[in-house]
């Protein structure tokens, strides 16, 4: 009975946070520009939400570190910039286009990266990675090198409203797939080769086929992700795909707690909005924001390595006691 | 374009790999008894070049023996920081989760190579040779710059004290011992704890030392210490983890073969790294001389 009263509250509280944010751009819209300003960040921590959740598929869930995530974002940018840039495909189209080219990327990456496991497997997915940074780096005539592809085209009807709303809708669909995914018996599998992998062979499991099929999906979400920042900025650079964009997506696990489903997403937001807020404070606060970040983390990983999500469970814990 | 130009491009690789090697076998050593791969390593080695940098500025110009006394002083000090570090970090998270450990030096990595920036700012710099390794050296017909065969004798040096060390001296055993069997040699009444501490302490030296040599030979930006973290992946992923022979095999493949791809397609020499790293992870996943894990 108190498990079923736990997951009605869990429902009411996830509807109340999308009615929230539905009605929050036409709040935000009433304050000029700032409001503005506003509604472009929470688009931002609405996409990297997305990109943390998609990372936490395998990492939290499948327990492989990955280093290499942010090569399936990048290649989602990418693929919406090149196509409504240089082939004038409509924007949907793109970004129906995006996910399919990160899965395939991911498809070629992970047939490779799953032979290994624990930091070998880290280790790979960083070469990948960096192998794909490189190329786009390298390769000026198609990727413009390190200039990027900048002036993406921005359909009339896409103000900055509508396209939160269009991002909120893209992730709120993502979400509930990745929640089904990770709930289901594939889902529950995949949480076994994390726990146990010798004993997820032992009882049949393929295990290599079950974690690339993950990292596919991983990847493919990712490539939303990707492509979704890539309209927002109306660029795509190679910074999208260097590791340390990768990293950013781990922190946003960490800090969120990465053994609960929702706890990248909000470990993503509150790094973004702390940044902002620093930014707001005052700009030398930015600068030293990588020392700032740094040290978040070794306090995460020193005394709360299952992230804000664990802390909150552990101090209502505490209270009920 | 004759033999000359070929034997230049070797010495050229075989300096960057041999400065390579002295930084890789930091990081491979640390791994082999620690268990821990260090994302900050690259941040000391470039820790290391800085503070050469700083020093030389404040010794007289041009005098071997400031420059000895660079080598001497500067990985010493890194060294201290890795102390520094090791104890109030390191030493909590050994045995943990790979990931809590990666992010752990990840963290450091990014407050290192930020104070790093604080500290001496984004411009490129270099230390200037000492007058008696400026020039160059006359064999046969050719002339060879003196600073890369200078880095190609303290490579070897290295290379073979570190080996005198790891399998001559006591402390080698106990280093060795406590990699296979860490609960044995403390039940044989050693310090393990310190065992790993001298042992990191040693890696953040070659570390350092790495950093010195390279802020003679190239210039140094805030950029060396990710692109030197990552070429040490891909030589101790080629030589094997934790495996010293294989990290200077691994650095002289790399530095060499780098170098040689330049010539042809200077754009392929970047990714040459990870492409290696990539196909020896594929074909061979414990590296050239290592052992599988268990």
């Amino acid at each position: 009975m108190d498990k079923l009263q736990q997951v009605n509250k869990n429902w009411i509280f996830g509807a109340a946070t999308v009615a929230l944010l539905f009605i929050l751009p036409f709040v935000l819209a009433r304050f000029g520009t700032t409001g503005e300003f506003w509604i472009w960040v929470t688009t931002e921590m609405i996409i990297m939400a997305l990109f943390a959740t998609s990372l936490n598929l395998i990492l939290g869930f499948g327990g492989m570190v990955s280093f290499g995530h942010a090569a399936f974002f990048g290649v989602g940018a990418y693929t919406v910039a090149l196509l409504m840039k240089k082939a004038g495909v409509s924007l949907i189209l793109a970004l129906i286009a995006a996910p399919c080219v990160a899965g395939l990327t991911a498809a070629i990456i992970g047939w490779f990266c799953v032979r290994l496991i624990g930091l070998y497997f880290a280790i790979l997915t960083l070469a990948f990675g960096q192998l794909l940074y490189m190329i786009a780096f390298q390769w000026y005539t198609f990727t413009g090198g390190d200039d990027g592809i900048h002036g993406i085209p921005k359909p009339d009807f896409l103000g900055p409203t509508n396209y939160y709303l269009l991002c909120l809708v893209v992730f709120i669909a993502c979400f509930l797939v990745m929640r089904m995914i990770v709930n289901s018996s594939f889902g529950l599998s995949i949480r076994l080769t994390r726990e146990n992998l010798d004993r997820a062979k032992f009882i049949g499991i393929n295990v290599r086929r079950y974690q690339l099929i993950n990292f596919i999906m991983a990847g493919f979400f990712a490539g939303i992700a990707g492509g979704l920042f890539a309209e927002l900025n109306r660029f795509a650079q190679t910074e999208f795909l260097h590791w340390s964009r990768s990293g950013d997506a781990i922190f946003a696990c960490l800090v969120g707690g990465m053994y609960s489903f929702v706890g990248p997403a909000i470990g993503s937001s509150v790094l973004i909005f702390l940044h902002i807020v620093l930014q707001q404070i005052h700009q030398s606060l930015v600068e030293i924001w990588a020392i700032i970040l740094g040290f978040i983390l070794l306090g995460m990983v020193l005394f709360a390595p299952e992230g804000l999500v664990g802390l909150y469970g552990k101090i209502t814990r505490k209270l009920k006691t | 374009m004759g033999i000359e130009f070929y034997l230049f491009l070797l010495i050229n690789g075989l300096s960057q790999g041999m400065v390579l090697f002295i930084v890789a076998s930091g990081l491979s050593l640390v791994f082999g008894v620690l268990r821990v791969i260090n994302f900050a390593h690259g941040s000391l080695y470039m820790i290391g070049a800085f503070l050469a940098f700083s020093l030389s500025t404040l010794l007289p110009a041009g005098s071997i023996f400031s420059f000895l006394l660079l080598m001497l002083l500067v990985p010493l000090a890194v060294a201290l920081l890795g102390l520094g570090l090791e104890i109030p970090l390191f030493r909590r998270i050994y045995g943990k989760e790979h990931l809590l450990q990666l992010l752990l030096t990840y963290a450091l990595l990014l407050i290192l190579d930020d104070a790093c920036r604080l500290i001496w700012g984004g411009d490129i710099r270099n230390v200037a040779r000492p007058d008696l390794l400026a020039g160059s050296i006359k064999f046969f017909d050719m002339f060879l710059p003196t600073y890369n065969v200078f880095i190609l004798v303290v490579g070897p040096l290295i290379a073979v004290g570190l080996w005198f060390l790891l399998y001559r001296t006591r402390a080698g055993n106990l280093i060795r011992a406590a990699v296979s069997h860490p609960e044995m040699v403390g039940a044989l009444g050693v310090n393990v704890s310190r065992v790993m501490t001298a042992t990191f302490m040693l890696g953040c030296w070659l570390a350092g030392l790495g950093g010195v040599l390279m802020s003679a030979l190239a210039n140094i930006d805030l950029g060396i210490g990710m692109e030197k973290i990552i070429e040490c992946f891909a030589v101790v992923v080629i030589g094997g983890l934790g495996s010293i022979g294989g990290a200077l095999l691994g650095s002289l493949i790399l530095g060499v073969g780098v170098a040689f791809i330049q010539l042809p397609l200077s754009r392929a020499a970047i990714v040459f790294p990870y492409f290696a790293m990539a196909l020896i992870l594929i074909i061979r996943p414990w590296g050239l001389f290592g052992k599988p894990e268990r």
